[in-house]
């Protein structure tokens, strides 16, 4: 950047230091943000842990009464939840995933640091409201799959599902948009000359788990809220003797539950391939291969959910459909295998613990593998599913294959994030245990399923032959247990120890994060590098002939190491200054739902005002900060186009899986209602007036756009005003329309026609309001002055919103108004 | 294809696929009554067949992945610091090739046999022939209507090799129809009709459980399932047809507890045909021709029952039944008559 060199402070502050409790309350750096992750993660691992103890403890010997039966349903739903939720897509995203991401792409920062603040936030949220039924209420009790309608107030009353639901909408937003922060970034901040093609695997991985993020969240969203609305507002989504199907939730669970076994998985085969070329020092072997069979599992695994569904009756055509599509995953995921076989390949293997658990990660997540195939099976599957078997096949993935990759990703990236090392003798012990532990705990489990012991029952009979092997996996979980304590103690021991510290690249690293001091500087990078090739640290200190480098490095002659990151001006490097309102919003968002779960409206108006104070206040924050030129939020991307643009496209793209899912629940729900008023009520004419307002304010808004872009004042004016009056005479038209049905005798809970409109419908006008919202502030940022052609993008921005709100409302007036004046339809 | 046993393939493909089978035969060995890898049925059979053949693919793909590992490891490769330097390949086109088309074609070797089980396994009309029987799935304990009227609960009886269509419905929630040794799981679903099809080939008693998780005491949804020989089941068919045994003259206990059961609140939810018309919990008619009672739990013996009766929650915690406090000559009585009931 700058062109002088000048002369290196004599001590560059890590971003560990200064700040005190407020610095890290208010940071906004991504690295701070990961260690808070890391922090809450480590905890509610502990958790999570000590619930699968009692579940072991329990299942020691045959009618047991170590635990209770509620106590037990409580503690697997619970060691579910937690293990998926808050422990390990937050060590995944959100600690290694914030942490390396602007590191192994050059950048300063994340696309949106504040918004990645804010999912800290929430996700701690969604955390506490997942336990508070410890206090109040009792622990979620359904499974962490939470089946309906099981989960109905009528089977399961009390606060306890509640919790549940309420949490994990709560984390489901913070996950969308850590998604469409990280997509944003590796999409538009890469270093120049960082192609695609040159991204660090784990980037690809990434990348394309947060597109899986951003498609797969909503589904779970929509069963969320139509479980709320059944469980607060009595609709019947969920009801059978009201013509409703429970299966309705197992296909948005499924939609979302699928994707969501390759969010956590996709991260982790990004780490390992970062994680086995170094210690092999070999480049990645098949790249491309691996990049596209990332894709490729991205893809196939949103059309698989039904796989889990095998024994609900689909029929022998779905069935068919669904086993196909689910044994095609086994071939990129196959490629993987055999791509980190053949890296290792020919290497000059360095066989650090990082290493060691990416080696075992990758024979036990091929156990877990190749059982999949088996449930991909349809007939199989029926002996096997919700049998130990299906146990011992989700823990070989989950455990075996995602929990060894974070220990690999720990001993690896720990030197890097800490400033200091793991120690190398516990952590084989640590290795061995936890190979030992997991193999006697997971292993007997198939035999188990194969016995016919079914999951997720709290007390077995001493006549079915389970009890040895159940003993066997309570000492393996035993040994299992000891060998995270070594974990948390090398962890502990490692940031006492006031000698060693980590070097800038201590295993001799490819990619960039191995360039900058461990830990890093808050700015990462004094220089942002030129990227000439894959891996690029280490062609800058090699060449770009690997070979010939590594000729050179074996004869001990040293190569011509560039000086890691060179500090040239640090003081002029500004980094976005850090923000109270992440945490404040979090905390409004966490009263709402305390005060909608314990029935005390005060509180949710405390909570309310407390977040829409602190939007404000963002926003007004933000407004500032905009003037600022080092803003990493108004850089330019590496392809030219503003960061707000892509991260409001990937938020569109999200949204239509929002309304897709809305949608399909009317069309099936349509004509199942029992009795009562059908789509006949609909009254075309009135809607077609408000169609076409709507329209037209998308022109307004095409026209306001222009007059922005043009400096033309007046017009800009004019032009808003008119979008947001034409928006208000939609909303008004909408809420005469709904006012009418009521006094026709059509509410809320009449039917099913009548919840699955009133909701897919109410919810598009929420998002009329919030656009009308938006467009009024810009209305009176132009009337006071602020908002003229230098900041046309915001208008574009909003115009962007508003337009795909009008393309959503066409779908709905069509599918759901039109349609039903065809007959047959 | 492994596993049809056609004479097209080699006799050492046959052997593996042998030698696998009896050592699953042999870690299935008795003292595993939910077995399911002893079939009893031609459903459980398919199913067998199919796990036998993709065992033997994975077993085959594992011995590749894990011979590549140990070669990749401790064979080709150095150890940082040896003299030998890293091979610098990072492709080769004729490998890749190999690893992605050589898994395509076992999935193809899986597929076919898959897709016609799946539909050899769920026929959309019954078997000519076929027995019917309407099974309803409660909270916790199953319920089994048959076509001529009898009923039964938790212990249903069956025809050895006679097609059998079970139509499952739900009274409440989800929850899911398995007995290993028959065949795989199928859902319960409330607002849906699903159906299992199948044929018993072995006379015994196999023991089946709920798998979908229902609730608190869904590890206490359990169930046995009889097949008898074609005499046994007309005989047991005609028993359930036939009204509650008569008390024996002059057993003055068993007469004392049919006036309890009469005047106790027992009669709201049970039915005793001719005596209570209860339809909530199961028919107590036959309850004495009942090996275990409350879903499988417990053995039906007398000090059981009591128990049973006394304090419901301890044995299921969650269950629907009241404890009904009876004092210990009432009890005695009820439970002498209950037993009766064959």
């Amino acid at each position: 950047m700058a062109a002088q060199p000048k002369p290196l402070p004599a001590h560059q502050p890590s971003y560990l230091e200064g700040g005190g409790i407020l610095g890290w309350l208010t940071t906004i750096d991504h690295k701070r943000v990961a260690v808070m992750y890391l922090v809450s993660a480590l905890f509610f691992l502990a958790l999570g842990g000590f619930e699968a103890m009692a579940i072991r403890v329990q299942l020691w010997r045959p009618d047991n009464h170590a635990l209770s039966a509620a106590v037990y349903n409580a503690f697997f739903t619970m060691h579910g939840t937690t293990m998926i939720f808050l422990v390990v897509m937050p060590l995944l995203l959100g600690f290694f995933g914030n942490f390396l991401i602007p590191l192994q792409i050059g950048a300063r920062d994340v696309a949106f640091p504040r918004l990645n603040a804010l999912s800290f936030w929430l996700a701690l949220v969604a955390g506490i409201l997942l336990h508070l039924g410890w206090i109040r209420g009792g622990l979620p009790d359904a499974g962490w799959f939470g089946y309906a309608n099981l989960t109905e107030r009528y089977f399961t009353p009390g606060l306890a599902i509640d919790w549940w639901a309420i949490g994990l909408l709560v984390s489901g937003t913070s996950t969308v948009l850590t998604g469409l922060n990280f997509l944003t970034t590796i999409v538009a901040m890469r270093a120049p000359g960082m192609t695609y093609m040159r991204m660090p695997m784990f980037m690809w991985s990434l990348m394309v788990t947060s597109i899986l993020i951003l498609i797969a969240f909503p589904a779970l969203t929509i069963g969320l809220i139509f479980l709320l609305f059944d469980r607060f507002f009595g609709t019947h989504f969920y009801v059978a003797s009201a013509g409703a199907t429970p299966i309705l939730w197992q296909h948005l669970f499924w939609l979302f539950g699928h994707p969501e076994v390759y969010i956590m998985a996709l991260p982790a085969f990004g780490i390992i391939s970062e994680v086995i070329p170094t210690f092999s020092r070999k480049p990645l072997f098949g790249y491309p291969m691996m990049a596209y069979s990332i894709c490729l599992i991205a893809f196939l695994s949103y059309g698989v959910w039904g796989h889990h569904m095998f024994a609900t009756g689909m029929g022998p055509v779905a069935d068919s459909a669904f086993a196909i599509t689910s044994m095609l995953i086994a071939i990129p995921t196959g490629v993987k295998i055999f791509s980190w076989i053949a890296t290792i390949w020919g290497g000059s293997l360095r066989m650090t613990t990082a290493f060691y658990f990416a080696l075992g990660m990758i024979l036990e997540f091929t156990l877990g593998g190749l059982s999949g195939i088996m449930h991909a099976s349809a007939p199989i599957d029926l002996q096997q599913t919700d049998s130990y078997f299906v146990v011992a096949h989700f823990h070989y993935v989950l455990f075996g294959g995602v929990m060894f990759t974070i220990m690999a990703a720990f001993y690896y990236w720990w030197p890097k994030i800490s400033g200091r090392m793991l120690g190398e003798r516990l952590g084989k012990w640590h290795f061995w245990l936890t190979v030992i532990g997991f193999n006697l705990t997971f292993f007997p489990m198939h035999f188990l399923g194969m016995w016919g012991m079914p999951r997720r029952t709290y007390t077995y009979g001493a006549d079915m032959g389970w009890t040895n092997l159940n003993q066997l996996e309570t000492i393996g979980a035993f040994i299992l247990a000891v060998a995270f304590l070594l974990f948390y103690v090398n962890i502990f021991k490692s940031l006492s120890s006031r000698e060693e510290r980590a070097p800038a690249d201590p295993w001799d690293g490819r990619s960039l994060e191995w360039s900058t001091a461990s830990p890093p500087p808050a700015y990462n990078f004094a220089t942002i590098p030129q990227i000439r090739g894959r891996d690029a640290w280490w062609i800058l200190k090699y060449g770009r002939a690997g070979s010939r480098g590594v000729a050179a490095y074996m004869s001990g002659q040293a190569p011509s190491q560039p000086q890691p990151d060179q500090p040239v001006s640090v003081e002029d490097i500004h980094m976005p200054a850090p923000s109270i309102f992440p945490l404040v919003l979090s905390l409004g968002v966490g009263v709402i739902g305390l005060g909608l779960i314990i029935d005390w409206y005060r509180i949710i108006l405390i909570g309310a005002a407390v977040t829409v104070l602190s939007i404000v206040g963002m926003g007004f924050e933000y407004a500032d900060f905009g003037e600022q030129s080092h803003d990493p939020e108004h850089a330019p991307s590496s392809g030219g186009v503003d960061v707000r643009k892509i991260g409001l496209w990937s938020f569109i793209g999200s949204e239509c899986v929002f309304f897709a899912s809305l949608i399909s629940t009317f069309i099936v729900y349509k004509s199942r209602s029992l009795a009562g008023p059908g789509p006949k009520i609909l009254n075309i004419p009135l809607t077609s007036f408000s169609t076409f307002v709507l329209l037209m304010s998308s022109l307004l808004m095409v026209l306001a756009l222009a007059a922005t872009q043009r400096g033309d004042k007046r017009w800009e004016r004019i032009w808003l005003a008119g979008v947001v009056t034409f928006g208000l005479i939609f909303l008004g038209g909408q809420v005469y329309e709904f006012t009418s049905f009521y006094n026709e005798g059509m509410g809320l809970t009449t039917n099913l026609f009548s919840q699955s409109f009133f909701v897919l419908v109410g919810f598009h006008g929420a998002h009329v309001a919030i656009g009308v919202l938006w467009l009024s502030v810009l209305w009176v940022a132009a009337m006071t002055g602020k908002l003229g052609k230098s900041r046309a993008l915001s208008v574009e921005l909003a115009g962007l919103y508003w337009h795909f709100v009008d393309v959503v409302w066409i779908i709905i007036f069509t599918l759901v108004y039109l349609m039903q004046a065809v007959p047959g339809a | 294809m492994i596993g049809r046993g056609s004479n097209r393939y080699s006799t050492a493909a046959i052997a593996i696929q042998v030698a696998i089978a009896l050592a699953i035969a042999g870690c299935s060995a008795a003292g595993h009554p939910m077995t399911t890898l002893a079939p009893k049925s031609n459903l459980a059979q398919w199913i067998q067949t199919l796990f036998i053949e993709v065992t033997v693919w994975d077993a085959i793909i594992l011995a590749i992945v894990v011979f590549a590992f140990i070669l990749a490891v401790f064979v080709f490769s150095s150890r940082v610091g040896e003299a030998a330097p890293a091979s610098t390949a990072s492709s080769d086109l004729g490998l890749e090739i190999a690893w992605t088309l050589g898994p395509t074609l076992v999935l193809v070797m899986i597929s076919v046999p898959t897709i016609r089980t799946i539909f050899r396994s769920q026929p959309v009309v019954a078997p000519a022939g076929a027995l019917e029987i309407k099974v309803v799935a409660h909270q916790w304990w199953w319920e089994f209507d048959y076509p001529d009227g009898a009923k039964t609960s938790n212990e249903p009886h069956i025809p050895v090799d006679r097609p059998i269509r079970l139509s499952l419905e739900s009274a409440d929630i989800i929850h899911s129809f398995w007995v290993p040794q028959l065949g795989g799981k199928r859902d319960v679903v409330p607002g849906q009709i699903n159906e299992l099809t199948f044929m018993a080939t072995v006379p015994g008693m196999y023991p089946g459980q709920c798998a979908e998780f229902c609730g608190l005491s869904h590890a206490n949804m359990r169930f046995r399932v009889f097949v008898d020989s074609p005499d046994d089941f007309a005989k047991w068919d005609r028993a359930q047809l036939a009204g509650p045994a008569a008390i024996p003259a002059g057993d003055l206990l068993a007469s004392n507890g049919a006036k309890v059961f009469a005047n106790s609140p027992c009669t709201t939810c049970h039915m005793i045909q001719g005596i209570s018309k209860g339809y909530i919990g199961p028919d107590l008619t036959h309850f004495a021709s009942r090996t275990t009672l409350a879903a499988g739990v417990l053995k039906n013996t007398p000090e059981n029952v009591a128990k049973w009766i006394g304090n419901p929650q301890e044995t299921k915690p969650g269950a629907n039944m009241p404890a009904l406090l009876l004092p210990g000559p009432k009890m005695n009585a009820l439970v002498a008559y209950l037993e009766g009931l064959k």
